[in-house]
């Protein structure tokens, strides 16, 4: 699109009988793109838009602004951001001897602007008629554009604009800035835009374009930091000249190194986003200016300063690259083809890679400063835009293909369900997790993961201690005294069988698999370690191992060996081993451990009546097995008899007060009920007994915010148990 | 019943029962949505067994939706499926990491949350 057009939007937008550069954006276009005389005449090639009806004008009437009390602007109006634009205009004048020249003029102290603080009172740019105001006010928006800077809201007269007029700024200038800011990313445009439309008291229907604050709340910092490098009451171009001004006295060197060494120390390595953008600024005034610079000096200090802040930890940086991540996440569509997506590059080899990217070779820029002399500048705004589209700058990409994609509104209203948080925060924890996820599934696969810091490591009998400590109850030190004993003697097979158990009710399955595995390893016949492992198996829900293992069993129990086929392992059927045993339970129906294996093999197949009545004959012959009791429970709840899994589990505690599982199979019951509220106390019991309990973590949170307790997930999150049991007290 | 190989049916079969309770009656009347979910054993798209959890109706079947249009399809695989079912892996996660695909009206997929699925209990 023609940058004229977007301007002056045809004749549509001339003020009646005047010249069209009385129109206030075809005067800036006019200074914008008229310093080559070849652009212009390529530009009046470009058909004007066709005036159609009476379109949005920027001025009504020149006659009805006059009219309007205050704007004859007898009081003058200080504007920072004029001297910005003095000072940049300063620096346009003497294009033709480049930048060094230009640098030579500051040092001189020619066009240099009075420092922010000593302000003269009097500033002429803001008098004379509205139109004028406008004028110039739309100017140093423009030229902030130049220096890439964030365009600071400055206080203006009262300019009498009508709706339309108001509109047409609005749009247009949103265009013009998409243009301006083609490198930038979308929020940065935005928040441009909106400082100069709230400048001019224009606001309608921005919001729902443009920035929404508070939604995206790192965008808003964003926006805000690289607010806060510009000093108060100061036009960012005025620092640098204040710097410059500096150099003068203090620094014996000048010339384009000296500028970039003056930035670094200025803003330090730290905000990278802003120096970014700042380097960014340079890189893009350079090649505004350098028509005829060959030195690339200045370029190449930006491409080191990149690299310093690729090997910069800021939080900023991991954000941006959680935001790539999120923007190659959705870049495709809503769908995603790959079964898992590998985690993004590291943090330095991004930096690197964007770098090379964005910054380009400095053949590039070379290529780039030849052949802007031949194009119009408006031809090279789209160019820009169009390759940086292809190059892809994060921030951007995001914005708009979240916004395209309907993500966030997705993660708003998930944030209001159950999952909590802010939506912002909800991705980004989100992230988080997911990394800590993935380290920890590379530890937990079937490999017993032994605690840190244990204290009974070098304690004279560990096993015996173990087994005292696991008949008090405490099951936690139990685990610890046991991980000594198989530390000490790897094949002390009742050493890892009770480590397994105790893992099994301190409701951790996966470690109670490893260590029933070590177990079975040292003592392959071990029935009590098969069962256990049947068991955990079926409560992870893994069906053909549990089955193999429970087949075990059978077949290396003494009494019923005989009626297993060796022939039937190769291929495990459910209902065979089921007949099997209920042929077992028929030769000794005395044996309460057929049963309880019975009722696990009806549990796997969900067949829980028939598990329930299996339990329920071998508790007649244990009545004081709490885990049995516990398993009765379990299966009740499975089948969604709550009330009964509740006494069950009841009657386990009795037995057995620190019997995690069963605590927490009491959470689930109630939360299976929905009564996430009654649930709470009965997690934060189980975890304040076992705080490794990672399910009951996972449950606990859900209940919290199915509850409402939204205000307490950050407790969850962080596991702190101090506070949840003073909120939930059992 | 045949052994069955995925582990989704067990978490199906609870969800069949879980709806027929009063909490999972509040359920259909809080969603009032029809979810396809496509669960494959090993990997995305291939060997898929279709469920439907008709939260209108209140019931999970096995196979294509008879009913006409679902609000909304997800597909996972097996082992996915159960962890977000069972509040292990928030279901951002599994959309960031692609272990969820998501098919149909937006809204409907926003209300497809972990808390609509019972939790098994342990033996």
């Amino acid at each position: 699109m023609a940058m004229r057009d977007l301007v002056n939007g045809g004749a549509a937008c001339a003020v009646p009988g005047s010249s069209s550069s009385s129109n206030p954006l075809g005067a800036l276009t006019n200074a914008l793109l008229g310093s080559s005389s070849k652009t212009q005449e390529r530009l009046k090639e470009i058909p004007n838009a066709t005036p159609s009806g009476p379109g949005p004008q920027f001025y009504s009437q020149d006659q009805h602004l006059g009219s309007i009390p205050g704007s004859e602007l007898d009081q003058p109006v200080l504007q920072p951001g004029a001297q910005g634009a003095d000072f940049f205009r300063g620096f346009r004048s003497v294009d033709q001897n480049g930048l060094g020249a230009a640098w030579d003029e500051v040092q001189r102290g020619g066009p240099m602007p009075p420092m922010g603080p000593m302000y003269e009172p009097v500033q002429p740019t803001f008098e004379g008629p509205p139109q004028r105001v406008l004028s110039n006010f739309l100017h140093s928006f423009v030229e902030s554009s130049r220096g890439g800077i964030p365009f600071r809201p400055a206080p203006v007269p009262v300019l009498g604009l009508s709706q339309s007029d108001k509109q047409c700024i609005r749009d247009r200038s949103s265009i013009m800035a998409r243009h301006f800011f083609a490198d930038r990313g979308e929020e940065f445009i935005n928040s441009q835009v909106n400082a100069l439309l709230s400048s001019l008291d224009i606001d309608d229907g921005i919001q729902a374009r443009g920035h929404m604050p508070g939604r995206f709340r790192e965008l808003d910092d964003y926006w805000n930091e690289s607010q806060a490098v510009t000093k108060p009451g100061l036009h960012p171009a005025d620092s640098w000249a204040a710097e410059f001004d500096q150099h003068q006295h203090g620094m014996n060197h000048g010339g384009p190194d000296a500028w970039v060494n003056s930035f670094e120390q200025q803003h330090g390595v730290n905000g990278w986003a802003t120096e970014f953008e700042q380097g960014q600024s340079q890189l893009m005034s350079n090649q505004m200016r350098s028509t005829n610079m060959q030195n690339l000096a200045a370029m190449e200090q930006t491409r080191k300063l990149a690299h310093t802040l690729s090997q910069d930890g800021n939080p900023k940086f991991q954000n941006s690259r959680f935001l790539q991540f999120v923007s190659k996440m959705s870049r495709g569509e809503l769908i995603m083809d790959e079964n898992e997506v590998k985690a993004g590059p590291a943090p330095g080899d991004w930096a690197t890679e964007y770098e090379q990217q964005y910054l380009g070779p400095p053949s590039w820029a070379d290529q780039f400063a030849n052949e802007k002399l031949a194009r119009g500048p408006e031809q090279w705004a789209d160019e820009f835009a169009s390759a940086n589209r292809q190059q892809e700058s994060a921030e951007d990409q995001w914005v708009n293909e979240f916004s395209k994609l309907n993500v966030d509104d997705w993660v708003d209203e998930f944030a209001e369900g159950p999952v909590g948080g802010s939506s912002a925060d909800a991705w980004a924890n989100a992230y988080d997790e997911f990394l800590t996820e993935r380290s920890a599934e590379k530890q937990n696969s079937g490999v017993y993961v032994f605690s840190d810091m244990n204290p009974y490591v070098g304690h004279p009998e560990p096993m015996k201690e173990g087994q005292e400590l696991f008949r008090k109850g405490l099951l936690s030190e139990a685990a610890l005294a046991l991980e000594a004993e198989v530390m000490k003697n790897p094949e002390n097979a009742e050493g890892w069988r009770l480590l397994g158990v105790t893992h099994a009710e301190n409701d951790d399955d996966q470690q109670a698999i490893a260590a029933m595995m070590r177990a079975q390893e040292a003592d392959p016949s071990n029935l009590e370690v098969l069962l256990a492992l049947g068991v955990s198996h079926t409560n992870e829900l893994e069906q053909a191992t549990a089955l193999k293992y429970l087949y075990g069993w059978l077949r290396n129990h003494p009494k019923y060996g005989s009626i297993a086929p060796p022939e039937l392992a190769d291929s495990l059927y459910h209902t065979d081993i089921a007949r099997l045993f209920t042929e077992a339970s028929q030769m000794n129906p005395e044996d309460a451990d057929v049963h309880i294996v019975l009722g696990v093999l009806f549990n796997l197949s969900r067949e829980f009546d028939r598990a329930i009545t299996s339990f329920q004959t071998a508790l007649q012959l244990k009545p004081n097995d709490y885990s049995l009791w516990n398993k009765l429970g379990a299966t009740q709840a499975n089948s969604v008899q709550s009330a009964d899994a509740i006494s069950a589990y009841q009657q386990a505690l009795d037995l057995k007060p620190n019997y995690v599982r069963a605590w927490a199979n009491m959470g689930i019951s109630y939360a299976n009920q929905g009564m996430y509220k009654e649930s709470i106390p009965y997690y934060v019991r189980a975890l304040a007994m076992n705080p490794k309990a990672d399910n009951a973590w996972q449950y606990l949170r859900l209940s919290l915010s199915c509850a409402s307790r939204h205000d307490l997930i950050e407790a969850c999150e962080a596991r702190n148990l101090d506070l949840l049991q003073k909120e939930f007290p059992l | 019943m045949a052994t069955t190989q995925l582990k989704s049916d067990a978490i199906m079969d609870m969800m069949k029962q879980h709806l027929s309770t009063d909490a999972g009656k509040e359920l259909t009347e809080k969603i009032g949505l029809v979810y396809q979910i496509n669960v494959a054993p090993k990997k995305l798209g291939f060997e898929e067994v279709t469920y439907i959890v008709d939260l209108k109706k209140g019931e999970v079947t096995k196979g294509k939706y008879e009913g006409g249009k679902v609000d909304a399809t997800f597909s996972f695989k097996d082992d996915d499926f159960v962890k977000v079912a069972t509040g292990k892996m928030n279901p951002q996660i599994a959309f960031i990491r692609g272990a969820m695909k998501i098919k149909g009206s937006l809204s409907a997929a926003q209300k497809f949350t972990p808390d609509i699925f019972p939790k098994p209990s342990k033996l």
